[in-house]
């Protein structure tokens, strides 16, 4: 339901992405894409960023339409799905026009019982709509039917003169969209394609796991014109600011255990609701590290979190017998760090090479995408212990505790320097420092100073800042290497972000541009957020086993 | 890598110049640079050799710099080559995509025999 997201106020540190889906559709601005690809790990806030957008266009706009459809395990019968869909839209956007939230949400009013609405709105296309699809519909033509009720909002934003901005969710399900039973009628998804094509409109698309979402839009007729938008997650900071809130006023948490915790979840904002949830049940109103540390436990085995796991699981391995393989297989990788072939697993897990062979090809569609979350591997480690070992639920806190309790607090060292002539090298200097304590190889470490200094540079020379400081933070751990870059001043530019093709920029006169491209060579993730008055980037960069001298 | 002071020398061997920038490249220095290779190319001078082996850092800048050295030669149909660099030099050239706008070799004698120059 769209219109059922959080308060605008709880919603923390999105107002960029907002901004930028919101020119979209929006004829007055100068939209950056045709249609956005969003994506992020699973409970990064895809859904919540779609339902923020449509509330606020709802309730605050006149002009572009909302219209916000979620696929559904349950609607994926093409007839189904298309009947659906088509009378969600039409459901949309009389609500929209009458501002009326109780239309989205009355599904079971048949559309006939529509019509004197939508006579005395004089949307006489819409009428027709409805009577075209409904006679595709008697006439047994599925391809009709699905196809009419995908291009219903393009069509609608021609004829009624009204931008729609489509905001599909869970579009992963879509690809088993089907006409008799699953299988038996693959890429309806492209079926999206004319629709897409429409500039009146824009679509935007979200889904997980985004290997998968990203694999549907490897096919040429949807990635046209699609611009790809990462919805990263929360900076530590936001993070516990968004925690406190959840929490409330009357409920106290020592800051130093709410960071340790926040760093656990990965800036994850389902993970933060979930626990903020089960520490307030709890009724305590002075909370410690050990509070935090057994509710931590007690939510990824059996609280809402070991519940949401729980579902993404059982639907992506749904033959049972395969279910405990597979979970000892993602064990076995998850303490390795690395994967085996196929005869030495079987050999190490006891396990035939025929089912091994089965367990590994699930093992490779079920991709929770979650690589590295601290919390899917204890997610993991606890229904292991739980199905596998038969450990009692006692056994299985205490287990969680422990490992809790040993990950180790990454190091953290901060410092500032002026913007001036070559201080960059004061941060490549310290960066190689703290490279060399935790024993990264110089080639390695020498690559992550070009992508600080380039990123100290451009602080510099764009911010534009007074205050003329550059605020450094450096996070490692063990797994990885996480640079924070802060700089006053002006807003950071998204032209800066943009790829310009290497012989574009040797034909312009000033041949520069190259810090952002070098950055994101260099790392894994490079991160640009405005966080209050100032602009932040992210560098981080997993640390291999290889990387790291003997 | 710890950055020094930037510098450049250079030095003419038969009609090629060698430039040895040392340091750190960035913009002041790479003004420095292009001024060096623009004093040669007034001169008549077509090929340029620019060794890097005491170059401790090259940012975004110096690259953008080095590829204004490139475009004054490629205008009198002249021709620079690199030597010397790191590992890290060459791959960030690489990484760019800007490394076939460039010749590379792996020292200054061969650069110089590529350019049909011997010293003795």
């Amino acid at each position: 339901m769209p219109l059922h997201g959080i308060p605008a106020k709880e919603y923390l540190n999105r107002e960029d992405e907002l901004a930028y889906l919101r020119r979209l559709a929006d004829p007055g601005a100068d939209a950056l894409a045709l249609n956005v690809l969003l994506v992020g790990a699973r409970g990064a806030g895809k859904t919540e960023l779609l339902k923020q957008l449509y509330q606020r266009l709802f309730w605050e706009g006149q002009q572009v339409v909302p219209f916000y459809y979620s696929f559904k395990t349950a609607a994926l019968k093409s007839t189904t799905f298309a009947r659906d869909y088509f009378s969600r839209f039409i459901r949309q956007y009389l609500a929209f026009l009458r501002k009326e939230p109780l239309l989205i949400d009355a599904s079971g009013t048949p559309l006939h019982r529509l019509m004197p609405l939508i006579s005395s709105l004089g949307l006489n296309w819409m009428a027709e709509g409805i009577d075209n699809f409904q006679e595709n519909a008697g006439q047994g033509d599925i391809y009709g039917q699905v196809f009419s009720a995908i291009s219903a909002p393009a069509g609608a934003a021609q004829r009624g003169g009204r931008p729609i901005l489509v905001m599909l969710d869970d579009f992963t399900t879509a690809e088993e969209l089907h006409e008799a039973r699953r299988g038996d009628a693959s890429g309806l998804t492209s079926l999206f394609e004319e629709s897409m094509k429409s500039s009146l409109c824009p679509h935007i698309i979200t889904g997980s796991p985004a290997s998968r979402l990203e694999a549907i839009f490897s096919d040429p007729s949807l990635y046209k014109g699609t611009e790809r938008l990462r919805l990263p997650p929360l900076p530590e900071d936001i993070a516990h600011d968004l925690f406190v809130s959840l929490l409330g006023k009357e409920i106290a948490c020592d800051r130093g255990a709410a960071l340790g915790l926040m760093r656990r979840l990965r800036g994850n904002p389902l993970y933060i609701r979930n626990i903020a949830r089960s520490l307030r049940k709890t009724g305590k109103k002075a909370l410690t590290e050990r509070d935090l540390s057994e509710c931590y436990g007690a939510e990824v085995s059996e609280g809402d979190t070991a519940f949401y796991w729980s579902s993404v699981f059982n639907d992506c391995i749904r033959e049972k017998g395969l279910k405990r393989p597979v979970l000892r297989l993602l064990m076995h990788r998850l303490s390795r760090g690395e994967c085996d072939g196929t005869e030495r697993l079987s050999q190490v897990l006891g396990m035939r090479e025929g089912d091994m062979g089965k367990a590994l090809d699930v093992l490779d569609a079920f991709d929770p995408g979650q690589d590295g979350d601290p919390v899917f591997a204890d997610y993991l480690r606890s229904r292991y212990l739980r199905e596998v070992e038969e450990r009692s639920a006692r056994d299985i806190q205490a287990c969680l505790r422990e490992e809790y309790g040993a990950a180790p607090d990454p190091s953290v060292f901060e410092m500032v320097i002026p913007m001036g002539d070559q201080a960059e090298l004061v941060a490549a200097r310290a960066v190689d420092q703290i490279g060399k304590n935790i024993r990264l190889e110089p080639d390695f470490l020498n690559y992550i100073q070009m992508a600080l200094v380039e990123c100290c540079i451009n602080a510099t020379e764009h911010s534009g800042s007074y205050e003329k400081k550059i605020y450094l933070k450096f996070i490692t751990s063990p797994q990885r290497l996480e640079i924070v870059i802060e700089s006053s001043g002006r807003p950071f530019s998204p032209d800066l972000l943009q790829e310009v093709p290497v012989e574009q920029k040797l034909a312009a006169g000033r041949k520069r541009g190259w810090g952002f491209t070098l950055m994101r060579k260099i790392m894994d993730e490079v991160r640009v957020e405005r966080i209050h008055d100032r602009t932040r980037v992210t560098l981080i960069k997993n640390i291999n086993r290889s990387e790291v001298r003997k | 890598m710890n950055p020094s002071p930037f510098q450049v020398t250079s030095r003419l061997v038969k009609d090629v110049a060698v430039v040895y920038p040392q340091g750190y490249l960035n913009n002041l220095a790479g003004e420095g640079l292009v001024s060096e290779c623009s004093r040669y190319a007034r001169t008549g001078i077509k090929k340029v050799v620019v060794n890097f082996g005491k170059t401790d850092l090259i940012n975004s800048i110096g690259i953008s710099l080095l590829l204004h050295v490139m475009e004054e030669l490629q205008a009198v149909e002249g021709t620079l080559c690199f030597t010397d660099m790191s590992k890290v030099q060459v791959d960030i050239f690489e990484m760019l995509g800007l490394s076939k706008f460039f010749l590379f070799f792996p020292d200054e004698d061969r650069a110089l025999q590529f350019l049909n120059v011997r010293e003795r």
